[in-house]
């Protein structure tokens, strides 16, 4: 898959992760393995990211001991989840004109 | 592998990373096998999910910017002291003239590689004037000194349509390739920035 469209997919990806609440590393990871296998690295790039375009604030809270960052989405999160909804709609939209025309032609 | 020893391999492969940049990572992947533990595993098996610290610090490097790695290469670890200033500045005509040597080396490899793609373009681009001069030649000696005449200049002109056909798919691979080539000696640069034990690891 084209490198900036997967990157922008997964981005959104963890923003819907922690849409509900606050969630941390490990969760994300697990939440979304059903749909797309994440490695600890990718998430973390993606993390600081998210973190560094202000679309989720980071926190660190004792758990067990030992100190675990949670994650938590902003407006600006939400916002770029609405913009991604949107966006999908039109490339379907083109997937379906796409497809159409293979239909003909078969 | 216990934790503890995945950590410290990972500390001296991120060794060319800003200080603040590495913390980071450590602390993320500290975070990730004590959770992984809490969920049921084995301390052995939570390291082991997590990947090869080879692997891992190649992906980190690969995605680090080179600008990133040289400028915490190029940063002092200290304060520097005022003989050591004295020397840099003495030594000026020595290492300043050695660093642009190897920039110069490194420049004249990319252009050695591009230039030959380049120059390969340019036969082709002859070629192709050749066919269109060939078939303009051919019908005027064709239509001016009648078919014996025009008919080589033409076939002429056919050859060189065929040999820049041919060449072009040349040229288009020797461009693909010259891309790969010059994307590897940029991750060859980049891995010089690697940590000196993980370097050695992967050398073996």
């Amino acid at each position: 898959m084209d490198v900036q469209l997967k990157r922008g997919i997964l981005d959104v990806c963890v923003l819907a992760a922690i849409k509900d609440e606050e969630s941390y590393g490990y969760k994300i990871i697990k939440d979304l393995q059903p749909y797309v296998r994440l490695s600890e690295s990718t998430l973390y790039t993606i993390l600081k990211r998210l973190e560094e375009s202000k679309m989720l604030t980071v926190r660190s809270a004792e758990h067990g001991g030992r100190l675990r960052k949670y994650y938590r989405i902003t407006e600006a999160g939400r916002k770029r989840i609405d913009e991604f909804r949107a966006e999908w709609e039109e490339i379907m939209a083109i997937y379906r004109f796409i497809t159409k025309e293979d239909g003909r032609y078969d | 592998m216990t934790k503890r020893e995945f950590l410290s391999r990972l500390n001296e492969g991120l060794s060319g990373l800003p200080q603040e940049d590495a913390a980071g990572r450590l602390a993320f992947y500290s975070e990730m096998i004590d959770d992984r533990i809490e969920d049921g595993l084995s301390e052995e098996e939570a390291v082991a999910g997590i990947g090869p610290v080879e692997k891992i610090v190649a992906q980190i490097i690969e995605e680090t910017p080179l600008t990133t790695l040289a400028k915490e290469k190029l940063r002092p670890k200290r304060r520097l002291r005022v003989w050591e200033i004295v020397l840099l500045v003495l030594g000026s005509p020595l290492w300043l003239s050695l660093l642009l040597a190897a920039f110069a080396v490194v420049l004249t490899v990319y252009l050695a590689i591009w230039v030959l793609v380049l120059s390969l373009w340019i036969v082709d681009l002859a070629f192709f004037a050749a066919f269109l001069g060939g078939l303009i030649a051919g019908v005027l000696f064709f239509t001016g000194s009648g078919i014996l005449s025009g008919l080589p200049v033409l076939g002429a002109g056919l050859v060189f349509a065929g040999l820049s056909i041919f060449l072009f798919f040349l040229c288009k691979e020797t461009t693909k390739c010259a891309a790969v080539l010059t994307k590897k000696i940029g991750s060859k640069i980049k891995s010089s920035f690697k940590g000196r034990r993980t370097q050695n690891e992967t050398d073996n």
